[in-house]
């Protein structure tokens, strides 16, 4: 049968530096491609230059920036202000990783619209997304 | 309309969103394509495939390089398997071509097969036809991992380049079926491997019977070696990509092939479009009738179309 018209969320993860933790990102992407999303890994040591760039080139929705390493409260602050100056303000950007509580605030205040936290249930994580990708939807067709 | 114009423009923004409609089948997507279509036919589409593991996207890669120092400005389009449960995909051949993110003459599209078989997505054509007029001179379109006959890259390809490597045992026995008859360039990657000599006698012997059995055939396939993570290889394969566009162009070969592409791209968006409208009209109750086994698959279709 002919293929039906089907909006599919598109993911980018990455990690940023020289942070070298694959495990989480990896877990968060099989638990994204289970619920159907398409996920996107552009490997290790980005710049905030190069997740914009990619970003853009596959036209994702979300940006998942896995950060395990400190650095974040420069690098996430550094990449949301470029994804904003790419006219790309209207993807979502998420950080999962070790965050500590202190830097939360410069990071939302910064641009990044949630935190995962070490921990995290991957399920809540896909809720999470499914109700930013309904409400996305609901708002785009009205 | 504006995501054509910008498209045209060499806008990435514009023709990244144009592909995401066309692989989501977005009406706008046709839309576009109406637009840009005229000013497509000019992009050298060259093909990669080979079977799961044969360091395609890392060949991508140092192709991608070796075109840059040629000053010749890349598309490509890498696509991987989507999941037939749930749809989703996880697309990680950039990772191999990361180091081309922020040049400017580099578009890297990775795009999930959402069910398609062959070794492409459905929308894998309309994407060539975007960054063709984005105004890249050359798209290269890396395919899925392959078996037998998942090659219809060679019908969207001007040139289809097969790789494949040492120490895959039978491999070279399943690839031949179908991709020994398609490509026009052969390339044994990881040639610094055990193994690698028997491969390549493979590969010979392979396309000496092709050639026997084609003797008309004006193009002679060249088999290159690679060591495609150490960057060995790339030259001699450019080399060959471009040998081989002389060669289209000396024998009109390059305009019959895009010719024929639009035309099976045509069947195919017929195909689908009659599969729709059918299904549609006649509504869902003559498939139930099938599933339960009321009905026999040839009596639906005559009922389906009209003729029963």
């Amino acid at each position: 049968m002919a293929a039906q018209p089907a909006r599919r969320m598109r993911v980018l993860l990455a990690k940023l530096g020289m942070d070298t933790h694959t495990v989480g990102v990896t877990v968060i992407g099989h638990a994204l491609r289970e619920a159907g999303l398409e996920v996107i890994f552009t490997g290790l040591k980005q710049t905030p230059e190069m997740v914009v760039a990619a970003a853009i080139q596959e036209d994702v929705d979300v940006v998942g920036i896995s950060t395990l390493s400190a650095g974040h409260t420069r690098s996430l602050p550094k990449l949301a202000r470029l994804l904003r100056e790419a006219g790309a303000e209207d993807k979502l950007l998420l950080a999962g990783g070790v965050v500590p509580e202190e830097d939360k605030p410069v990071l939302l205040e910064a641009g990044v619209d949630k935190i995962f936290t070490m921990g995290a249930d991957t399920r809540e994580i896909v809720r999470y997304l499914e109700e930013w990708w309904s409400e996305k939807q609901a708002a785009e067709t009205v | 309309m504006g995501i054509a114009a910008d498209l045209l423009d060499g806008k990435i923004g514009a023709g990244a969103r144009a592909i995401t409609w066309l692989d989501d089948g977005d009406p706008r997507g046709a839309e576009v394509i109406k637009r840009i279509f005229p000013h497509t036919g000019r992009a050298h589409v060259i093909g990669i495939t080979g079977p799961p593991g044969a360091g395609k996207s890392t060949l991508t890669d140092i192709i991608v390089a070796e075109l840059r120092a040629r000053e010749q400005r890349v598309g490509v389009v890498a696509i991987d398997p989507s999941s037939p449960f749930t749809g989703g995909a996880i697309l990680g051949d950039r990772v191999r071509m990361a180091r081309h993110t922020l040049d400017p003459g580099v578009f890297i599209r990775s795009i999930g097969t959402r069910g398609s078989a062959g070794g492409l997505s459905r929308s894998t054509h309309d994407a060539c036809l975007v960054l063709d007029a984005m105004g890249f001179d050359a798209v290269i379109v890396e395919t899925v991992g392959v078996g037998q006959d998942e090659i219809d890259v060679v019908n969207l390809a001007h040139t289809t380049i097969i790789v494949g490597v040492p120490g895959l045992g039978d491999e070279v026995q399943a690839v031949k079926a179908g991709i020994l008859e398609a490509g026009e360039i052969f390339v044994v990657n990881k040639a610094d491997r055990e193994g690698y000599p028997a491969t390549q006698r493979q590969f010979e012997l392979m396309l000496h019977l092709r050639e026997q059995s084609r003797p008309d055939e004006t193009w002679r396939p060249p088999l290159l070696r690679a060591v495609a993570n150490a960057g060995e290889g790339a030259v001699e394969i450019v080399d060959a990509i471009a040998a081989h566009r002389a060669h289209l162009d000396e024998s009109g070969g390059f305009a019959q092939r895009s010719g024929l592409r639009e035309r099976e791209q045509v069947l195919a968006l017929l195909r689908e479009r009659l599969a729709r409208e059918a299904i549609a009209h006649a509504g869902d109750s003559i498939l139930a009738e099938v599933e339960a086994r009321k009905l026999d698959p040839y009596s639906a279709i005559e009922k389906l179309t009209g003729q029963g």
